[in-house]
């Protein structure tokens, strides 16, 4: 079978954010992380292509994510104290649009730094 | 933490000759911290390694990466801002009271050993860690690590730098640094940024009532947080973006799954020297990024009505 090598891949586990990672996948995991760690290794073979959860859910009932979207705008824009809260596992470009959302909110944007 | 006395793990592989890990365990967390940046590496002005460098380790307790120090100083739990503050004493040939120095769980010998040693070397690195910065005093004790660090520099080279945990932390405070001006703890309900930690930061918000909705991205406070801040998320509207079905979304009323970071979303993270690092995801997700759903929430909320930014005047009369 044809696995997909990346090599200088990056973990992002901890802070030390290794780039020298050569991963071994195939189309739905990872089989094969050379020089990572053990946190590394247990990081990236854990996490899979497959679809293991709803896309979206309401109430704990599966819904669709356009729906899961539009009611969360809808929750915060009536809030008058949003709080926007975590960060530490999203791309730096997912955070300048958080923090770009939680302006437009007029509400509190905060992240693990402060625990 | 703009204007603190650092530099890049670059430095450090090339540069340092006297290491300190300050409350922090890099041996069971941070595994390849050793060999890829502070110890084992041969760098350019430190050419045999390990051999080159004394390598300082403080905590309250014996961990795994005691074996990796020259010297181990076990300070007593607590106790870090009165070490650090004898030593930024000792640095200036201040006297220091005996009394308080035994309360430490360290000796004056102890202590003035690693002064000399601190200005005989010609790159010094503080690395702290949570041990110190998440225990009694908090962001004080890291500001008298910092200090010491910087009044170090009147002697020898000194540096300091935060061991940071969880992957992209410090790309969060450096991208609210960038945008805001602050690090942390971001109130734009005036409808420019005010910071202040212990007011607005998430868990006081929480325990005191204060927020009215939640949207929570990549952690798990339900998981973590004390249980009034976990009661208070389970009474207000709250809004999980998680590659799993996590303990908080469980209570939230929207759970939205993503691509997790780096290994099926690209983009960037920080490492915690502040140098941005590509990623290179090696799988498809079959789920939308962080990235796209929040900004998908975000064109939502812009098609409302701004009541926030309606006016222009709200600037004008606050302090």
């Amino acid at each position: 079978m044809n696995l997909n090598v990346v090599k200088h891949a990056t973990c992002t586990f901890c802070g030390c954010v290794c780039d020298d990672i050569e991963l071994h996948a195939d189309q739905v995991r990872i089989v094969e992380a050379k020089r990572a760690c053990v946190l590394g290794k247990a990081w990236f073979l854990n996490h899979t292509a497959e679809s293991l959860y709803p896309p979206a859910l309401i109430d704990g009932q599966p819904a669709p994510v356009d729906d899961a979207i539009a009611l969360a705008a809808e929750l915060l824009d009536q809030a008058a104290m949003p709080l926007v809260y975590g960060m530490s596992n999203i791309t730096c470009e997912a955070q300048r649009e958080t923090v770009a959302l939680a302006e437009r909110l007029g509400g509190v944007v905060d992240s693990h730094t402060s625990l | 933490m703009g204007g603190k006395v650092t530099c890049t793990l670059g430095e450090v592989k090339n540069r340092a000759d006297f290491i300190v890990f300050w409350g922090g365990n890099p041996a069971e967390c941070h595994p390849r911290h050793f060999t890829k940046y502070s110890l084992m590496p041969k760098g350019k002005h430190v050419p045999n390694g390990r051999k080159d460098r004394t390598v300082v380790l403080v905590d309250i307790r014996e961990t795994k990466s005691v074996k990796a120090a020259d010297i181990f100083l076990q300070v007593r739990p607590g106790k870090d801002f009165e070490v650090l503050t004898i030593l930024r004493a000792l640095i200036k040939d201040q006297a220091v009271d005996p009394r308080q120095v035994a309360e430490t769980g360290l000796t004056l010998e102890q202590l003035t050993d690693l002064v000399a040693r601190m200005k005989r070397a010609k790159f010094g690195v503080m690395f702290f860690g949570m041990g110190l910065s998440m225990t009694r005093g908090k962001h004080m004790n890291s500001a008298a690590l910092l200090t010491l660090a910087a009044e170090m520099n009147a002697f020898t080279k000194f540096v300091a730098m935060p061991m940071r945990g969880h992957g992209n932390v410090t790309g969060a405070d450096v991208v609210m640094r960038w945008q805001t001006g602050y690090p942390f703890g971001i109130n734009f309900s005036r409808g420019y940024p005010r910071y202040n930690p212990g007011e607005f930061s998430t868990v006081d918000l929480l325990v005191r009532g204060d927020a009215d909705a939640a949207l929570i991205l990549g952690a798990d406070p339900g998981a973590t947080m004390p249980q009034p801040a976990i009661d208070h998320l389970a009474r207000i509207p709250t809004i999980v973006l998680d590659p799993k079905v996590t303990h908080t979304s469980r209570l939230a009323r929207v759970h939205i799954t993503t691509a997790v970071t780096g290994i099926s979303a690209p983009g960037t993270g920080y490492r915690m020297d502040e140098v941005p690092i590509p990623l290179r995801p090696a799988l498809k997700s079959p789920y939308p990024t962080d990235e796209e759903v929040i900004r998908r929430i975000h064109e939502a909320v812009c098609a409302k009505p701004d009541w926030i930014h309606a006016n222009g005047q709200y600037t004008t009369n606050q302090v």
